[in-house]
């Protein structure tokens, strides 16, 4: 095959990834600082989604090409990051925040029960059918020429994710709350007896967590288009798998593993074959964790004696 | 044995209410030695502690127990149950909603009675929230449930052939007729088309009771690959979802094609549960096809499929069968991708062209839910209709009688058209409509009868191509 | 059968008086005479609800099997239920009239769980390494390919139309002139009794796992690796027997379960969502507690097979919802329910329904010890 089908497929397998690490990147958040492998992350995104097609319908937006589209795009951004931010402070407070003192695999059960309920919830909003999430950018071909196809959403799922993860690093190493956040990560009694308010660091980390998975929703739905009211378990569990094959609180790690994730799909689709994808892609993941057990990213920490 | 026998012997009146004694333990009555081992059992930090788990403890017995009652209670002479066996949760919901919608209709059109039975209608799960979809074990209660209660005479389904392998030996034990209005997998009734030992493995008692409404799909996928030459399609490129349904209709349709000289560009199978198939698209679009088969159904992303196949450029046509032929499908998919080049499969005559009681059932349905019925739809109604038809013709609750009754039928004035069951328990049924999408809804655009083709094979033109599997290449 | 000695490490001698104390002590005992003699006395359990209540035997040797690597080893583990599969699919291979072989339930049980166990064995030893997260979504790896190689093998396993029918176990044996075959196809309390066996000896081993050597070697591994290395225990050997355990039990149940409903299913009865929910099971009932692992099963499983569909039924039979809305039908909100329940649980038993007294014991210092 020819060069430029494997330059088109990994523009493919770039942008996939790109998705997949902006999920992995509000999930990362949540799980790099309390631990808790949040199930229910995928499924708060489709709630997201849920709520922008019923934005979109309900302001009736059409792809015009025009500016408005893009202020439309990034009002959808914030609304839907404010409703899944917000709804995720709301289940740490009524679900997770008990738990705390619990054993560590405790929340781990109560997020998938609140996953379950989420998926119900979207039943009932969404109907039990996927639907169409309309189009509102171009599809015009960016790079003029025929064999090589990357078009305006692909553009857009691909420039939000790098300044994301920097903006991300520069608030978990630079700032105040991120500094908080990175000691209760570690200790949080010990973080507690040095003034940090443990309960709002990790409400403030859902509800980044949350606004991440509200914005991700918007750029899934324009992405791939199609919403049903079971696509947070695929995502889910894309995004643990990046979060964890990039280093475990790692943002950079989050980012390159939904990457490689990504790449790795794409390619074993096209000179593989589309069936056994899910197998190359869990099966490289499993080779480069057993030569590499802190992940990609991660730094390997030291026992405690 | 007589029809009703099957596990119905097991149910007597009495409950196991006894269970473990719930009382006793109060504070009072424990001394404190015992007391000290039941908190060092229960933790001590749960405000709920002992008692919340003795309660559980003890209601376990008692909930068990009422389900035990449940399916236990005397037979009642003047009401048969009609029960379905389908997955009502998790992603094939909406094609369950659809025939149940079906079901309803006909039982609705009965008048909730067959001669001087009064109906009562069941619509059982056959999956499990935990699972998402169908699971062998609930289907196995659910034939088991079935067959205990002696008023149940006729069950509808299952939606998977899976399924039906697992409900159909259970079911035939007690000879309770099962009409499915979902299954196409052929080696379920066909002898020497499935796995060595089918069908005679799902008949432990050696008699039938199985019946589909559906043309399985050595109809469909052949048929289709036929009606592809004559318009002129030189090159395929066939998907499927790696299902039951999908995967068999794409293997028959693959087959057919290279009998009649249509090239094969390839042959992949996707995952129903992937987000996306933009690199499978592009690799579809390097191979520049005709026109592309896509074994599989709505709920197996025939939806994102077509539009991930608009998106990237793939000039080729699509093709889809029955699965797909419910407006959610188009809804999906988005319309736009679709006009005027998506064409569907469906065993049966189109809506438009039903006269007699399916030009009725059309109207009525229309009348309800303000749209034509949908190919599920259509497929419950029926099944219902057949269970409803064979017990009066039975008159009885005799169950061997009334499978007797529904393999008798040869001729059936249904929504389908003008059917009736081969000796297999087929439908005889063996009319193709091709439909298109135009302006974001299905038209009828051809009827092929098997009869009626006569494909010249593009090298030396024959009278006659043997059916698929038959012939050579 | 079940265990009879009063474990060594077990609660302080109980009074010997009274009835409450012997059915505290020898609680294993009494539930199984309770389940051994209710088939005889229930005459539903010859009926659906024997095959529902099997099911829940094998759900709870599948969850005593997830025990033993996050229970007492404290791995987690995301991909039990390929090993489910393997079982499941190897017995299919060694019994269906499809193959060859064809040899007998029992030998083929056999070589299942060898196999099973070998590929446990075979997963658990380059990953040894690997702690916390890391090893998890291995598993879950292992899971997903496991379950896709299953499907894409149609040759082999028969892609989704699975492998059927497994014959029953004893098929072509006549004893006193009962073919067991056939008397294993009609009722279902012949599984009832064998999957109640099995749970038996599974918990009389896991019983003995917890006292034995081995036992609390694990459960030193899973408190501090370093510390326990320096006792002079091999990690690596623990480890490793701790997979090999769990997969050969876990490769059991897959037998039991193919048998019992007489084909694998297809590869999708086996995936990440099946591990996820003994995984629940175990914890909400209480992680490395054998009690708490069935009661735990019994709740979960319990509710979505047995209580949700009889609650389905009584609702439609209530006749309330005559056009069939889907928001007036139970099966509308069958998930929410169930997600609720699994949140309430973990509300009120964040350690679990009968937590582990070893590790209550630790995670209140002594407030729950003597």
């Amino acid at each position: 095959m020819s060069v430029q089908f494997f330059l088109q497929q990994c523009l493919i397998g770039l942008t996939n990834g790109a998705l997949i690490a902006l999920v992995a990147l509000g999930y990362t958040m949540v799980y790099g600082i309390i631990g808790l492998i949040n199930f229910a992350h995928g499924d708060l995104i489709m709630l997201g989604a849920c709520l922008a097609l019923s934005l979109v319908g309900a302001l009736g937006m059409t792809a015009t090409g025009a500016a408005t589209t893009w202020v439309g795009i990034g009002g959808l951004v914030l609304l839907c990051g404010l409703f899944c931010g917000l709804l995720n402070v709301a289940v740490d407070r009524i679900v997770y925040k008990p738990l705390r003192n619990a054993p560590k695999l405790a929340p781990l059960v109560s997020a998938i029960g609140v996953s379950f309920i989420f998926m119900n919830v979207g039943l009932f909003w969404l109907g039990p059918a996927d639907k169409s999430f309309p189009e509102l950018l171009p599809s015009t071909n960016l790079l003029h020429n025929d064999a090589l196809q990357f078009t305006w959403k692909d553009l857009l799922v691909v420039i939000i994710v790098g300044p994301l993860m920097v903006a991300l690093s520069v608030l978990v190493k630079g700032t105040k709350l991120g500094k908080a956040m990175r000691a209760v990560s570690q200790d949080p009694t010990a973080a507690a007896l040095v003034g940090v308010d443990v309960d709002r660091v990790i409400a403030a980390t859902f509800f980044i967590g949350g606004f991440l998975g509200g914005a991700a929703s918007v750029i899934y739905g324009l992405y791939i288009n199609t919403i049903g009211f079971q696509m947070g378990f695929q995502n889910g569990l894309y995004a643990f798998t990046a979060a964890v094959l990039g280093g475990i609180g790692s943002i950079p790690g989050a980012v390159l593993g939904g990457l490689v994730i990504g790449l790795v799909r794409a390619l074993a689709s096209a000179y593989v074959g589309e069936r056994w994808t899910g197998a190359i892609v869990f099966a490289i993941l499993i080779v480069i964790l057993v030569f590499r057990p802190e992940g990609l990213l991660g730094r390997r920490v030291k026992e405690k004696v | 044995m007589n029809g009703s026998t099957g596990h119905g012997g097991w149910c007597g009146n009495e409950g196991p209410r006894a269970g473990l004694p719930r009382e006793g333990i109060g504070e009072r009555t424990v001394a404190a030695g015992k007391r000290r081992f039941y908190i060092r059992l229960m933790t001590p930090t749960s405000r709920f502690g002992r008692r919340f788990l003795l309660r559980l403890a003890g209601l376990l017995p008692v909930l068990a127990g009422a389900v035990a009652m449940a399916g236990c209670r005397p037979a009642d002479p003047d009401l048969v149950k009609i029960v379905s066996s389908l997955p009502r949760t998790g992603s094939a919901k909406h094609q369950s909603d659809t025939l149940v919608r079906g079901i309803r209709m006909a039982i609705d059109e009965a008048g909730g009675k067959v001669g001087r039975f009064r109906i009562e209608y069941l619509d059982l799960d056959d999956s499990t929230a935990a699972a998402g979809q169908w699971t062998s074990e609930a289907e196995a209660a659910n034939a088991r449930r079935a067959l205990q209660d002696p008023d149940v005479c006729a069950y509808i389904g299952t939606f998977n052939s899976g399924a039906a392998k697992v409900s159909m030996p259970i079911l035939n034990l007690g000879d309770l007729l099962m009409v499915s209005p979902a299954n196409t997998a052929v080696g379920l009734t066909k002898p020497g088309l499935g796995v060595p030992g089918e069908p005679g493995v799902y008949r432990p008692t050696g008699r039938r009771n199985y019946t589909r409404v559906v043309p399985a799909d050595d109809l469909q996928g052949p048929m289709a690959a036929d009606w592809a030459l004559r318009r002129g399609v030189k090159k395929v490129y066939i998907l499927d979802d790696n299902e039951v349904y999908g995967k068999g209709i794409a293997d028959l349709f693959d087959e057919r094609c290279r009998e009649l000289g249509v090239e094969v560009l390839g042959h992949d199978s996707i995952d129903a549960k992937a987000q996306e198939f933009k690199s499978l698209m592009a690799s579809i679009k390097a191979t520049k096809p005709d026109l592309v088969y896509f074994g599989g159904t709505t709920q197996s992303k025939g939806g994102q499929l077509a539009k991930d196949m608009a998106a990237a450029g793939v000039g080729a046509d699509l093709m889809v069968p029955d699965g797909c032929l419910e407006q959610v499908f188009i809804d999906s998919a988005g319309a736009a991708n679709l006009e005027g080049r998506c064409f569907v499969t469906f065993g049966g005559l189109p809506p438009e062209k039903l006269t007699g009681k399916g030009g009725v059932f059309v109207n009525r349905y229309r009348e309800k839910y303000g749209e034509l019925p949908e190919a599920y739809a259509v497929y419950g109604y029926e099944a219902a209709r057949v269970a409803i038809e064979a017990i009066a013709t039975a008159g009885s609750k005799d169950r061997r009688a009334i499978c007797d009754a529904a393999l008798a039928i040869r001729d059936f004035d249904g929504a389908l058209g003008h059917w009736g069951f081969d000796e297999n328990g087929d439908t005889t049924l063996r009319t193709l409509t091709v439909n298109v999408v135009k302006g974001g809804r299905f038209v009828f655009e051809e009827i092929l009868d098997e009869a009626d083709l006569v494909v010249p094979s593009p090298d030396e033109p024959s009278p006659r191509v043997d059916p698929p599997g038959g012939g050579s290449p | 059968m079940a265990t009879t000695r009063s474990p060594r490490t077990s609660s302080p001698p109980a009074p010997s008086t009274g009835p409450w104390a012997f059915l505290a002590q020898r609680w294993e005992l009494a539930t199984l005479a309770v389940l051994a003699i209710a088939p005889l006395v229930i005459p539903a359990l010859g009926g659906a609800l024997g095959g529902q209540v099997t099911n829940l035997f094998i759900y709870c040797i599948l969850a005593l099997a997830l025990n033993v690597m996050v229970g007492y080893t404290g791995l987690v583990h995301l991909g039990i239920a390929s090993f489910f599969g393997i079982g499941a699919y190897v017995l299919a291979i060694l019994t269906v009239p499809m193959y060859p072989f064809q040899i007998g339930f029992l030998a083929a049980a056999v070589i299942a769980v060898l196999v099973t166990a070998g590929t446990g064995l075979a997963l658990g030893a380059p990953t040894l390494r690997l702690r916390g997260d890391y090893l998890a979504i291995v598993t879950l790896g292992f899971g997903e390919v496991v379950k896709v190689t299953l499907r894409n093998l149609e040759q082999i396993t028969g892609g989704m139309k699975g492998l059927n029918p497994v014959p029953p176990p004893g098929a072509g044996v006549t004893i006193a002139g009962i073919d067991l075959g056939k008397e294993f196809a009609i009722d279902p309390r012949w599984f009832y009794y064998l999957a109640l066996l099995s749970l038996a000896g599974v918990v009389l081993a896991m019983r003995r796992l917890e006292n034995s050597r081995l036992g609390r070697a694990l459960v030193a591994v899973r408190e501090d690796e370093l510390a326990a290395q320096a006792m002079g225990i091999s990690a690596t050997k623990v480890k490793l027997s701790a997979f090999a355990m769990s997969s050969a039990v876990a490769g059991l149940a897959g037998c039991l379960y193919a048998a019992s409903l007489s084909t694998t299913a297809d590869p999708n009865a086996y995936d990440f969502n099946r591990s996820i929910m003994v995984l629940c099971a175990v914890i909400l009932g209480g992680l490395g507690s054998i009690p708490g692992t069935l009661l735990g099963v019994a709740i979960l499983v319990g509710f979505d097979t047995i209580l949700a569909p009889w609650a389905d039924s009584w609702i439609q039979q209530m006749d309330v919802n005559p056009k069939g809305l889907s928001y007036l039908s139970f099966s509308g909100w069958r998930l929410a329910f169930f997600g609720v329940a699994l949140v309430l649980v973990m509300r009120y038993r964040p350690e679990g329904l009968i937590p582990s007294r070893r590790l209550a014991a630790e995670l209140h210092d002594g407030g729950a010890g003597p």
